[in-house]
C-alpha cells in the first residue's frame, strides 16, 4: 500500500542542469490552476440541447450559452458561488453518503495509485484522494467548523472560479470506474464524488456535449442514437439478412410484442455501430436457438443511461421507461445485453429510483427452470447469467472449433465485475464456447480490472489523447497477454468497451480486436437448420 | 580502462540517474520510480525497460533497426502524454548529460570524457529515431480517430433519424453525408 501524504504528493525535484522541461511542482497544488488546451478536455454542450433538458419536467439545466473552456470567462450566472454552495449544501442533506466521504476519508493514499488517469498521467490531481480533495476542501471551507476557523491550515480554501475550472477538468478525468473504491479501506465510493461534482457543474451550466445530447435523444427517443422506431426496427432487421447470408438460419425477432414472456434491452450502439453489431447478431442468433419468446422494444431501447453521469435526476427520469415498457408489453421480466453502466444503475438505484416492479416475476429460465433469484428485486436478468446457465444444462449445441481463429483474453468491464459482482459467468462461458483463452495478470482483473479509459462520456474524438492516456494501463495489460500468448482478441460485455477499446487497441496494440463475449457465443453455435458458409472469421466474414 | 569498459562498470548508476531523471518529468513521480510492477506501473515499468535496452544496445553498438522496439515502448507513451513534441524525446538526449556527469565523478574514469564523441553523436541518432517514431505515433494516433468517425459511434452526437436526414435533405444533396 502506498503511503503518500497529500502535502507531499507532488514534490519531485530535478538536479542538476536538465534538458528536461516537464512538469516540476513548484507551487502547492492549491495555486495549480487547471490550463485547458485543444485536445483536453470535452466539448461544451450546445446551446439547443441545454435548452431542450431545461424545459423537461423534472430537471434543471440552466445557463444555456456559447462558452468555451479555453475563454477566460466561462459566462458563469452571476450569481454562481451562492448556486454551488446552495447545491452542495442540498446534496450533503440529502445524500448520507456524500456526508460521510467528505468526513472519513483519512488519506492514507491506497486509492493513490490504483487511477488510470493518475496512471496514465502522473498528474496528483488524477489520485482519487485528490480528486475527492478538489470538493471536500469547499466543504471544510464552508460547512466544518474546523475549516471556518483555520481555513488553509485545515485543509479548507474558498470557492473560486479557478475551482469551476478545476472541478470540470478533473471531475471529466474520471470515469466512475470505481477501481479505486476496491482499495480504499472506508469503502469511499469516489465516483459518487465525481457524480456530484458534475451535478454542481451542472447548476451553472457547465456540462459536456457527448454526454447531454445523448441524454437528449435518449429523452425523446429512448436511445442515445436518436433513432425512431421504424429506424431502429431495419437495423436490427438489416442484420438478420446478415445472419441468414452467413448461416441460412431465418431469424425473425419481434418488436413492441405484447404478451411476449421477456422483454430484451440492450445498448443502442448493439444495433448500430461496429464491433457492437456483431454481438447483437450473438443475441440474435442464440434466443433463435432456444427459441426464447422474447421482444425487442423501439422505445425501451438502450440500455446505456447517460444521465448517470449528469445527474441522479435525469438517471431516474432516462431508467424508467424500462419498467414503464416492461408493464405496458405485460412482460414477466426483462433480460438485459452486455453493456456496462446499465448494469450500476440497475444494480444499485433502479430498485429504489424506478420500483419496486412487483407487476414482474422473479426471472426463471424458460428453458432449465433456473429461477435468477439475485434479481429477485430488480427481476431483470444479465445475458451472461442466462448464457452460462443454458451452457451449465446442456440446451446449447456448441462447437468450439468454429472459434479457433480467436484467442481471446478477459476484459472484466468495470460495471458489471465491480457494481454487480459479475466475474465467474463470463469466464464460465469463454471456457465453453473457445478452445483457449488466456487471463490477464491477477492484478488488473475480476474486481481490480483497470477501466476501458473512456467510460462515463468520455468516449468522445475530441480528447483521443486522453483516452488513450487513461486507457494505458489496460492497453499496457493486454499488450502482455498478446506478447505471452499471441492474444487477438479482446472479449468483454459492454457497449462502450467495444466502441473505446476498439480505439485503444489501434492505437497501443493493433493486432488484438474486441468482440462482445455473446458475438463468440454465437460463432460456436451449431444452429438448427442450418447452411452455414465458410466462415473463417465468425460472424465477421466477408462473404 | 576503455570507455566501453568504463560504460559497463557504471552501467548500473547511469541508468539510475537517467531513469530516475526521466521519471522527473512527471508531476508526481515516487510511485512511477518505487514501483517494479510492469502491471500497476505501465510508465515507470515501460520507461524502464526501454531505457535499459536502449542503454544494452548502445553498448554494443547496435544496428539502427534493433533501437525501434525499445525506443517505441518510451515514445509511444510519451506521444499522448502532456508533453509538446521535444519534451516527449528529449530523454534519449539526456543520456549524453548523465554519461559525462558519471564518469567524471569518478577519478578513474574522468579522462574518458574526450573519447565521447562517437557516442554521443550514437545518442543524437538514437533521439533522432526517436523523434521519427513520435511522428508515427501521432500520425496513428489522428488515425484511430478517423476511424472512430468512420465507425459510426459519431452518430452518438449527430443524429441521423429520418427526420433529421429529412431536414438535411431541404438543405440541398451537397450538405448530405
Amino acid at each position: 500500500m502506498a503511503i503518500v501524504k497529500v502535502d507531499k504528493l507532488a514534490k519531485s525535484v530535478a538536479q542538476g542542469p536538465s534538458l528536461m522541461t516537464g512538469s516540476y511542482p513548484t507551487m502547492d497544488w492549491m495555486d495549480v490552476p487547471a490550463v485547458f488546451k485543444p485536445g483536453n478536455f470535452a466539448y461544451p454542450a450546445k446551446v439547443d440541447i441545454v435548452n431542450y433538458l431545461n424545459k423537461q419536467q423534472g430537471l434543471h439545466f440552466p445557463n444555456a450559452r456559447e462558452w468555451s473552456p479555453l475563454d477566460d470567462d466561462w459566462k458563469l450566472p452571476e450569481n454562481w458561488k451562492e448556486i454551488i454552495i446552495d447545491g452542495l449544501r442540498e446534496r450533503l442533506d440529502k445524500f448520507r453518503s456524500l456526508k460521510i466521504f467528505m468526513d472519513c476519508c483519512v488519506r492514507c493514499g491506497a486509492c493513490a495509485d490504483k487511477c488510470h488517469f493518475f496512471l496514465g498521467t502522473g498528474d496528483p490531481k488524477n489520485m482519487p484522494v485528490m480528486r475527492a480533495e478538489l470538493l471536500r476542501s469547499i466543504y471544510r471551507n464552508d460547512f466544518t467548523l474546523a475549516g471556518k476557523i483555520f481555513g488553509k491550515m485545515a485543509g479548507a480554501r474558498e470557492m473560486t472560479v479557478g475551482v469551476i475550472k478545476e472541478w470540470f477538468m478533473y471531475s471529466y478525468q474520471c470515469t466512475e470506474c470505481r477501481r479505486c473504491s476496491v482499495y480504499c479501506p472506508y469503502g469511499i465510493d469516489t465516483a459518487e464524488v465525481t457524480m456530484m461534482l458534475r451535478e454542481l457543474l451542472h447548476l451553472v451550466g457547465v456540462g459536456i456535449n457527448w454526454i447531454l445530447e445523448p441524454v437528449s435523444n435518449s429523452n425523446r427517443t429512448g436511445n442515445h442514437m436518436g433513432l425512431q422506431p421504424h429506424t431502429f426496427k431495419d437495423n436490427v432487421s438489416f442484420l438478420c439478412d446478415d445472419i441468414e447470408n452467413l448461416t441460412g438460419v431465418k431469424v425473425e425477432p419481434t418488436f413492441n410484442r405484447k404478451g411476449a414472456e421477456i422483454l430484451f434491452i440492450t445498448p443502442s450502439a448493439d444495433v448500430f455501430a461496429e464491433p457492437g453489431l456483431y454481438t447483437a447478431m450473438g443475441y440474435l442468433l442464440l434466443f433463435h436457438h432456444i427459441g426464447l419468446d422474447y421482444t425487442w422494444s423501439t422505445y425501451a431501447s438502450e440500455g446505456g443511461n447517460f444521465g448517470l453521469f449528469t445527474s441522479n435526476e435525469v438517471m431516474k427520469k432516462l431508467n424508467a421507461k424500462m419498467y414503464a415498457e416492461a408493464k405496458r408489453l405485460g412482460v414477466k421480466y426483462i433480460i438485459g445485453g452486455e453493456c456496462g453502466h446499465m448494469w450500476r444503475v440497475l444494480h444499485q438505484y433502479m430498485d429504489t429510483m424506478n420500483g419496486p416492479a412487483d407487476f414482474l416475476e422473479v426471472p426463471k429460465s424458460p428453458i432449465t427452470g433456473t429461477m435468477f433469484d439475485n434479481t429477485a428485486s430488480t427481476k431483470m436478468v444479465h445475458i451472461s447469467e442466462f448464457t452460462a446457465d443454458l451452457i451449465k444444462h446442456g440446451k446449447l449445441n456448441i462447437d468450439k472449433s468454429r472459434n479457433d481463429h480467436v484467442i481471446p483474453t478477459w476484459h472484466d468491464s468495470c460495471n458489471p465485475a465491480r457494481a454487480m459482482g459479475l466475474l465467474e459467468e463470463p469466464r464460465y462461458i469463454l471456457d465453453h464456447v473457445v478452445n483457449r483463452w488466456h487471463e490477464m495478470p491477477e492484478n488488473c482483473i475480476r474486481e481490480q480490472t483497470y477501466c476501458c479509459g473512456s467510460g462515463t462520456g468520455l468516449n468522445t474524438d475530441e480528447i483521443m489523447e486522453l483516452r488513450m492516456r487513461s486507457g494505458l494501463p489496460r492497453a499496457n495489460s493486454v499488450k502482455y497477454v498478446h506478447d505471452k500468448h499471441g492474444v487477438n482478441t479482446l472479449a468483454c460485455v459492454c457497449a462502450i468497451d467495444r466502441a473505446t477499446l476498439t480505439s485503444l487497441m489501434n492505437y497501443w496494440v493493433p493486432e488484438v480486436r474486441v468482440a462482445g463475449l455473446s458475438e463468440l457465443v454465437a460463432n460456436s453455435l451449431v444452429m438448427e437448420g442450418e447452411q452455414r458458409q465458410e466462415l473463417t472469421d465468425g460472424l465477421r466474414t466477408l462473404l | 580502462m576503455k570507455l566501453s569498459e568504463a560504460l559497463q562498470e557504471k552501467k548500473k548508476q547511469i541508468l539510475s540517474i537517467w531513469i530516475d531523471r526521466t521519471l522527473n518529468s512527471y508531476t508526481s513521480s515516487d510511485f512511477f520510480k518505487r514501483s517494479q510492477d510492469h502491471i500497476a506501473n505501465p510508465v515507470g515499468a515501460n520507461i524502464r525497460a526501454g531505457l535499459t535496452t536502449v542503454f544494452e544496445l548502445l553498448l554494443q553498438e547496435a544496428a539502427p533497426e534493433d533501437y525501434t522496439t525499445a525506443l517505441d515502448q518510451v515514445v509511444r507513451i510519451r506521444a499522448v502524454q502532456d508533453f509538446t513534441p521535444s519534451q516527449a524525446v528529449v530523454p534519449f538526449l539526456e543520456l549524453k548529460w548523465v554519461v559525462r556527469q558519471v564518469l567524471a565523478d569518478d577519478k578513474k574514469t574522468s579522462s574518458l570524457i574526450q573519447d565521447l564523441a562517437k557516442l554521443e553523436c550514437e545518442i543524437e541518432r538514437v533521439a533522432l529515431a526517436a523523434f521519427d517514431i513520435y511522428t508515427t505515433c501521432r500520425e496513428q494516433l489522428h488515425q484511430v480517430r478517423v476511424q472512430e468517425l468512420k465507425s459510426g459511434s459519431y452518430i452518438l452526437t449527430d443524429t441521423p433519424c429520418v427526420s433529421s436526414l429529412l431536414r438535411e435533405r431541404k438543405k440541398g444533396p451537397d450538405n448530405i453525408n
